[in-house]
């Protein structure tokens, strides 16, 4: 039985990684496809691909979009769904259904209706491909921001922050913002990865006239794989940088709540209690 | 002062409401208007529905799509619980790692997945030679660039989100209900009818209606793979929107809203079902 999982296990993984390490090879080789195994190995696709101004350009481009975007969903999202989460629960039930949205409104469904409306030229399209971005980092940003508010049960630390004697800009913007810091960082970074490699929106509002990083690969791909696929291996090794972190962050952050917790069920509550711990920097 | 508070705390919230009016509301709005409306957009009938179900050009996206989506649904939905259910039981340090390579995974879908696939079964691809070598024409009974590939390519995204969300049912069946279900005389079967299967029957229909939805949704992936030679919802829509020559946008705000009709029209059965099973339980 026990074989049987492992050799379940090593099955799946090997299919999953199969795709990648093909790429990666075929990054490295000077040809294959004319037999088993490539001809030789060659690093020249990515001196090449890190001379061309045009990958330069297309990641520049991604990098652009994504710290634009990312920038708007921090200053007006984050506070929005603290704000509603602690003092105007009423509105939360509005929000609950936003989670489901990418597979309710599906992105080619919003590009439509975003194209039919900016056409005119009213806006500028790189502003309406921001807005639908926008729109769809609702649902990391909110389920982010939640679990950290619910782990450090803001409403209450609110609520002591208060009795203490701080207003309520003051402890909205030097206490739970800071203690939700993690939270909002990990959501940050899942935006992060999905601006960067967003291709649909992008592809149909702007299509060749913004092309970003994975327009440029689609484009690469139809000339020279092997340039391609040195595209993919860069952007796929900065990802997993992302992801990285955002693992570290997230398990920084379990242990730091489960400590909170225990020094809270052992010692005195006022030691351990988050608003104790905040109100003293 | 309460009040006074309160009203200023909703007055934040106005930067955001303006961001959900602006691109959210007001463009669906103006979609959904102009898919009763002629090439401008003005009139109204319900001609480009009618449109649309009466010719292949468009309905056959609709039945592309819902059959690759079907056919990827369920081969990944049963490739997962195995991988889920042997998951669930290896050791708790082997079980973080595999979700971790899970996640980092989940970045290599759409473009660079259709290109691995190409390098790996195109017309030269490296499977393909090696079973070419082995005296297997691959070519004769799979096309990459067809909804054969399409569906393959699509069971690659679809296992490992079908583990992420199975694994913890799986992990929730407790072995000694095995034990006690055995000691008081029930056979394997009888187990798998009467407690298992029941235990992680939610759970499973609940993934196969987030994978085909899944599925449905997809469009960068088949975009890259076969272009406009598999005709799909997203990628038709998304053609007719911003084709240049065959753009036809009143038909693509039609489709568009028909589209999101049967998704939520899903997403509906799925939180029935899951609110029939939860009051089961109960």
């Amino acid at each position: 039985m026990k074989k049987m999982n492992r050799c379940i296990i090593t099955l799946f993984v090997a299919f999953m990684c199969l795709p990648i390490l093909v790429t990666l090879v075929y990054s490295f080789a000077t040809e294959w496809g004319k037999s088993i195994l490539p001809s030789g190995y060659t690093f020249k696709w990515y001196a090449q691909l890190y001379q061309d101004p045009q990958f330069i350009a297309a990641i520049s481009r991604s990098l652009i979009l994504t710290v634009v975007t990312l920038a708007a969903v921090l200053v007006i999202l984050v506070p929005s769904i603290a704000l509603v989460a602690i003092y105007l629960p009423k509105f939360d039930h509005l929000f609950k259904p936003i989670v489901l949205l990418p597979y309710a409104i599906p992105g080619v469904v919003l590009a439509t209706g975003l194209m039919r409306t900016y056409t005119n030229g009213l806006v500028p399209l790189f502003a309406v491909l921001s807005g639908g971005l926008f729109i769809y980092s609702l649902p990391f940003m909110y389920q982010s921001v939640r679990s950290s508010l619910q782990e450090i049960d803001g409403t209450r630390l609110m609520e002591a922050a208060e009795m203490l004697g701080a207003s309520k800009v003051y402890a909205f913007i030097r206490i739970l913002l800071p203690n939700i810091k993690i939270g909002i960082m990990v959501g940050s970074l899942l935006t992060f990865s999905a601006f960067f490699g967003e291709f649909q929106l992008t592809n149909m509002i702007l299509g060749g006239d913004f092309e970003t990083i994975r327009i440029y690969m689609l484009r690469v791909m139809k000339v020279n794989g092997h340039l391609s696929s040195a595209v993919v291996m860069t952007y796929l090794i900065l990802l997993v940088i992302i992801s990285a972190l955002i693992i570290k962050l997230t398990n920084m952050n379990r242990k730091r709540s489960s400590m909170m917790r225990e020094e809270a069920a052992f010692k005195p509550i006022v030691k351990g209690s988050p608003a104790h711990e905040l109100l003293n920097h | 002062m309460q009040q006074h508070w309160k009203r200023q705390a909703q007055a934040c919230l106005l930067p955001l409401a303006a961001v959900l009016l602006l691109f959210l509301a007001v463009p669906l709005v103006i979609m959904i208007r102009q898919s009763f409306g002629d090439q401008n957009g003005d009139g109204f009938s319900f001609a480009n529905f009618m449109q649309i179900l009466s010719q292949p050009f468009y309905y056959d996206a609709f039945r592309n799509s819902f059959f690759i989506s079907i056919y990827s649904a369920l081969a990944g939905l049963i490739l997962a619980m195995f991988v889920a259910a042997a998951l669930a039981r290896m050791n708790e340090k082997a079980q973080e790692k595999i979700t971790l390579f899970i996640n980092m995974t989940a970045n290599f879908a759409g473009v660079p997945l259709a290109f691995a696939y190409i390098i790996l079964l195109g017309n030269a691809g490296i499977l393909t030679l090696i079973l070419q070598h082995m005296g297997i024409p691959l070519q004769s009974f799979f096309n990459l660039y067809s909804w054969q590939g399409l569906a393959l390519t699509y069971v690659y995204f679809q296992v490992p989100l079908g583990v992420l969300f199975l694994y913890p049912a799986f992990k929730g069946m407790d072995q000694r209900w095995g034990e006690a279900a055995a000691l008081l005389g029930a056979s394997h079967f009888s187990f798998w009818a009467r407690i298992g299967i029941p235990h992680i029957l939610p759970s499973v229909l609940g993934t196969f209606i987030i994978l085909f939805a899944n599925g449905m949704g997809t469009y960068e992936t088949a975009y890259a793979l076969v272009g406009g030679t598999v005709s799909l919802v997203t990628t038709r829509i998304a053609s007719s929107v911003s084709g240049d020559i065959f753009a036809q946008p009143q038909i693509g705000s039609a489709m568009a809203v028909l589209f999101s009709i049967l998704m939520i029209a899903v997403l509906l059965v799925n939180q029935y079902l899951l609110h029939l099973f939860r009051r089961d339980i109960k």
